[in-house]
């Protein structure tokens, strides 16, 4: 068995947000949608303050609570740990984006470019229609993931098949791999690190796991 | 599917931490999506990766906002409120008009009647534009006198102290930690995190990983502090009070064994006795400067061979002692002490008790952070790099931006100097490094640019301040080599200088100066002064009185509002150029490899722009000086030369070539160059690989091992050259009867000394706005990176504008959150924040990570002109910091800082 998750090493994060940027380029989501953010979060009173900064997006969850809300069966999980949504089926009614204790479901019912109402060349050669009015999210470039079964490449070593996010990561705080392979980088990193998974008390079993530090 | 993809390699640099290399997918002609260039992952020292800025220059390139042909001014009025009528025009026409401007002006002769150049060229910090103007460098050098004295910013928002000093004292225009190797860093105000670039957050990140500890001094916690082990909000502008304790604790706290004594005899200037008047001691017939060696019981000449020199007592001595205009003094059975004698003097006022009044900054703190300092410093300790054994210092020490410029900032670069000379840990592994030289030449690396000079330090370029060569008549406006005798002359030095003085001089003149006049034409590209500088309305008046401006434009902004002409130029993904990679560059770039890298056209331009290679060619043609602008760039005029002696690509300086014809030479001699003359890949290879390396030895980041193998000091701690200097050029300026320099005057000194720096600007508050001006002005106003937009010219790209919303404070003030509800002021609250120059508005962003006095703006978004960003109604410090001569300090400098007052507008 496969399963992909993604890691995020906090004490590299610094909140550059390359990640929400590449994520929006390379899946071409309209202004405003960020399948890949980083959070921009303070702790504590003047002067013991903490500002943490933390990436956050679809955690791809063992047992996805938007999977069971889903009323056409258009949100679906695949064998290597990935959760999906299949914009043919996706009827819009957003019980999947209110049943996300990760708020990473976006809904688009307008047309949206960069600059107001006419789009750019390169907006125009990446819109996809079906997107409007369905669910979407982060699909860990679910596309790449396929073709590393195609070509026999790694997610999360080759770069052609690893999440843009992960490949833009200025910090190396992103890594990306098969938690079930022991040998798997992330697997590898899991085990030299102290680490939490987001929500984890929901029973969600989150794909993404924040390493804080080592062991 | 699109039918043809390809991936483009190409370079961005649009801040100094780049360039970073990348690919651009481009699917059946149009550019998609930008990605680290992945081949480059194991020669580039952040793995390949490129900035957030880069995935911004897709929207560049197809932004509607762009200007999509020439166009020429039709209302010959110019101002903010005058509408320029722009109108389009074709590149004839364009060229046409600025050529007969051009030949109008070079037959009257280069200078004007005052003796300024003609001709003014403005580009945007740091040399970034270089890399995007093609050959327009060669145009220039091509023209003759040009000046590039009108700053967009420099001064105020670079790290200018830094830069001047850092060069005297290790050629380090600008400095950093040993990242890689280096435990523990102190980091006053150095927002790495966001300023570093792709390099500086890889390292950084590693280093953190891997346990090395830094502790952020700042009045607010920025990106860098959130990323620190530890956050001490330092009250603003005391950070030199801090570091003279710091200095305080190590020499006057702990035995001198914690110290590296043999570094400090036998690497600095510590052991030079100084005599009565404040300069050296001299052997009277050699002239050199006499240490006391502990060997033979008596003063020998610094470079005496077997000598043991004391560092502290007191010693009777035969001397001769050189003052400044060729003053001398004889002394006989003078009593005198060491200059590291006479530091420890100096420093004995400066306790953790004092510090902690100044800086609010507990004592213990700063006792525990010195201790912590020499902890780590593991004085003794050696590390052996490629084959040459050095010594091992994992601490340092690093400065940002208004700690290192303005009053102050000459104190804090001293301190820190001398900080890593008493543990032995400057230039050596683990610990504080210069990136490269600017000022000082050659600058192919900082070692072949070391010397030695007379006194057994290194030589400098200083500007000259004795009679018979000092420059009583400014050849640029902001006279800078007559002003500002470290600013040096190289072809970076006009930058260094006080680049407000060309604009404050233009609206008058100061006692006994000459008359300051526009220049008759002025390039601007790149840059934006009427934003970026100080005082921006004041700059907007001034550049309304410049008769003819041909701006290089990607869209209207609020500088080039008062152009004649604008000219678009192809842009990053649509032009060919070759930039130098590797080696050690500016903020954290130290690489293992060295070699170039291309841009180049992965999309067809957009409208009727033209690559600036070929808008130079043009210009060359038009201004009759096609040879000469060919033999610019024979000389290297396009970043590497042509003909260097081992190979020859020159190109025929008589014929007008092809943008593809001049860079095929520039990569053929890339080529060759790299591979001492084996090879001549042309513009085909490189626009197929993208970039060509070859390995370098990791001893060229650090300059320790040049200056032992050459027998040289570092000047640390006294600093007779600068108060020789400092007199020569205060004798120069008084017998031209000028005073207004005379506080700046006061800055050189031998040792330096802590004045309450806060103070210049309350004074100047109070002077400028009435006594009791505090009560109204009661917040310190700073700012601080954003690593979405420095130096980026890309406030106008959308997706960097919603990336960097998810961060705190972009476009807001924050305030200290207790502060906030005491006044009655809640998140989001629209203020206004005024000085006594100026106001701006924004919505108030509370945060718990702010001093209370301090207020914050990190973008300075005041736009009125710019497409997209003049709808962002974000506020500016720049419309609130005054341009001043009494918050300029002797280097030219002033800093990103003014007192302040808010008042909320609405809720």
């Amino acid at each position: 068995m496969t399963r992909y998750i993604m890691t995020a090493d906090l004490r590299r994060c610094i909140g550059c947000q390359t990640c929400t940027a590449a994520c929006r380029q390379t899946n071409a989501t309209p202004p405003g949608v960020q399948w890949r953010q980083v959070l921009d979060i303070e702790s504590g009173e003047f002067p013991d303050v903490h500002r943490s900064f933390v990436p956050v997006g679809c955690q791809h969850c063992g047992d996805p609570p938007c999977l069971h809300v889903c009323p056409t069966t258009a949100t679906y999980q695949r064998d290597d740990g990935l959760v999906e949504v299949d914009y043919d089926k996706c009827i819009g009614c957003g019980y999947c984006a209110v049943a996300c204790p990760y708020q990473a479901r976006h809904i688009t019912h307008r047309v949206a470019f960069a600059y107001g109402g006419e789009p750019m060349a390169s907006e125009s050669a990446r819109f996809d229609a079906r997107r409007m009015s369905v669910a979407t999210k982060c699909t860990f470039c679910m596309d790449r993931i396929d073709a590393a079964r195609e070509n026999g490449q790694t997610p999360g070593v080759d770069p052609e098949v690893t999440p843009a996010c992960v490949n833009s990561c200025i910090a190396g705080v992103l890594s990306f791999g098969d938690r079930e392979d022991p040998n798997s980088n992330v697997s590898q990193l899991l085990s030299a690190t102290q680490h939490f998974r987001m929500h984890e008390e929901l029973g969600t079993d989150p794909g993404f796991y924040y390493i804080w530090d080592k062991k | 599917m699109a039918a043809e993809v390809r991936k483009v390699p190409q370079y961005c640099y649009q801040c100094v931490a780049g360039p970073d290399l990348l690919t651009v997918k481009v699917e059946d002609g149009v550019a998609t999506e930008v990605e680290p260039n992945f081949a480059a992952a194991n020669v580039h020292p952040g793995a390949g990766k490129c900035c957030v800025k880069a995935y911004g220059l897709i929207q560049k390139t197809y932004s509607p906002n762009r200007l999509a042909s020439p166009m020429k001014r039709s209302n010959p009025n110019k101002g903010r409120n005058e509408d320029p009528g722009f109108v389009a025009i074709s590149w004839d026409e364009a060229f046409e008009i600025i050529g007969a401007k051009m030949k109008e002006i070079r037959a009257k002769g280069l200078k004007n009647e005052e003796g300024y150049p003609r001709a003014a060229a403005s580009f945007g910090g740091g040399g970034i534009p270089t890399y995007y103007m093609g050959t327009f460098p060669a145009f220039l050098s091509a023209w003759g006198p040009v000046d590039f004295s009108f700053g967009s910013g420099q001064g105020v928002s670079c790290t200018h102290s830094e830069h001047l000093y850092g060069e005297l004292w290790h050629r380090a225009f600008t400095v950093c930690p040993d990242t890689p190797s280096c435990n523990y860093v102190l980091s006053f105000g150095a927002n790495v995190e966001a300023s570093g670039g792709v390099v500086g957050a890889w390292r950084h990140g590693v280093a953190r990983e891997r346990g090395m500890k830094r502790v952020q001094f700042e009045p607010h916690l920025s990106i860098t502090g959130a990323a620190s082990a530890e956050w001490v909000p330092i009250k603003p502008k005391t950070d030199a009070a801090f570091l003279f304790s710091l200095i305080h604790v190590l020499l006057h706290e702990m035995p001198r064994e914690a110290l590296d004594l043999h570094f400090l005899k036998q690497h600095t200037g510590s052991p030079y006795l100084i005599g009565p008047n404040g300069f050296y001691l001299r052997d009277p017939e050699t002239r050199k400067p006499l240490l006391w060696d502990l060997t033979r019981r008596a003063a020998v000449a610094f470079d005496t061979p077997d000598s043991d020199p004391a560092l502290e007592g007191s010693f009777t001595v035969d001397a001769l002692e050189i003052g400044a205009d060729g003053q001398e003094w004889r002394h006989r059975g003078l009593i005198c002490e060491t200059g590291f004698g006479k530091l420890i003097t100096r420093i004995k006022a400066y306790t953790p008790d004092w510090a902690e009044k100044t800086c609010d900054i507990k004592s213990g703190t700063v006792r525990r952070i010195a201790a912590e300092y020499v902890a780590h410093a593991q004085v003794g300790a050696t590390v052996e790099i490629d084959g040459e054994t050095l010594p091992y210092r994992p601490v340092s020490i690093q400065f940002g931006r208004t700690v290192n410029n303005g009053w102050g900032a000459y104190e804090c670069c001293w301190a820190r100097t001398l900080l890593a000379c008493l543990i032995g840990g400057l230039e050596v592994p683990g610990g504080t490094l210069g990136t490269t030289v600017r000022l000082n030449r050659p600058a192919t690396t900082r070692q072949a640019s070391v010397k030695i000079n007379e006194d057994g330090f290194m030589y400098y370029p200083m500007n000259p301040t004795d009679k018979a060569h000092w420059k009583a008549s400014p050849a640029v406006r902001n006279a800078h080599a007559t002003m500002v005798p470290l600013s040096a002359n190289s072809p970076w030095s006009t930058a260094l200088g006080p680049t407000h003085f060309s604009w404050m001089f233009q609206k008058e003149s100061p006692e006994n100066w000459p008359r300051v006049t526009p220049p008759d034409i002025w390039f601007c590209y790149r840059t934006n002064p009427s934003i970026s500088f100080w005082d921006t309305k004041e700059i907007v008046k001034r550049i309304a009185e410049f008769p003819f401006i041909v701006a290089f434009a990607y869209s209207y902004d609020e500088t080039n509002h008062m152009a004649d002409i604008l000219l678009p130029e192809c842009t990053d993904f649509e032009s060919t150029q070759l930039i130098r990679i590797g080696g050690s560059k500016f903020i954290e770039q130290f690489w293992d490899h060295e070699g170039f890298a291309l841009r180049q056209p992965a999309v067809k331009p957009q409208g009727d722009t033209r690559d600036f290679t070929e808008i130079a060619t043009e210009l060359a043609v038009r201004a009759g000086l096609l040879e000469k602008y060919n033999e610019a760039i024979n000389r290297g005029a396009a970043g590497v030369s042509l003909n260097n002696g081992k190979y020859d690509f020159a190109l025929d300086t008589k014929q007008r070539h092809a943008v593809d014809t001049i860079w095929d030479r520039a990569c053929r001699a890339a080529s060759a160059e790299l591979s001492e003359g084996r090879e001549d890949d042309g513009l085909a290879w490189y626009k197929e690989h993208g970039l060509r390396t070859r390995p370098i030895s990791r001893l060229s980041w650090y300059l320790f091992p040049e200056l032992k193998k050459q027998g040289i000091r570092f000047e640390m701690p006294f600093q007779e050259r600068l108060y020789r200097v400092g007199l020569e050029l205060g004798n120069r300026l008084h017998e031209q009867g000028i005073k207004w320099w005379d506080v700046q005057l006061e800055e050189y000194g031998g040792l330096p000394t802590v004045m309450d720096f806060p103070g210049i600007w309350e004074k100047e508050t109070i002077k400028q706005a009435g006594a009791g001006a505090l009560k109204d002005y009661p917040f310190w106003l700073i700012t601080s990176r954003s690593m979405q937009y420095a130096w980026g010219s890309n406030v106008g790209i959308q997706l960097m504008d919603e990336v960097a919303d998810n961060l705190r404070g972009h476009k807001g003030v924050v305030i200290n959150s207790q502060k906030a509800r005491e006044l009655g002021i809640e998140a989001g609250d629209l203020l206004e924040i005024h000085s006594y120059v100026g106001t701006t508005q924004g919505p108030a962003v509370l945060s718990q990570g702010i001093r209370s006095d301090t207020l914050l703006m990190m973008g300075q978004f005041d736009h009125w002109a710019t497409p997209y960003a003049k709808d962002m109604k974000a506020p500016s410090m720049n419309s609130l910091i005054p341009m001043s001569m009494a918050l300029t300090d002797s280097t030219g400098s002033a800093a990103d800082l003014v007192r302040a007052g808010i008042r909320r507008v609405r809720a």
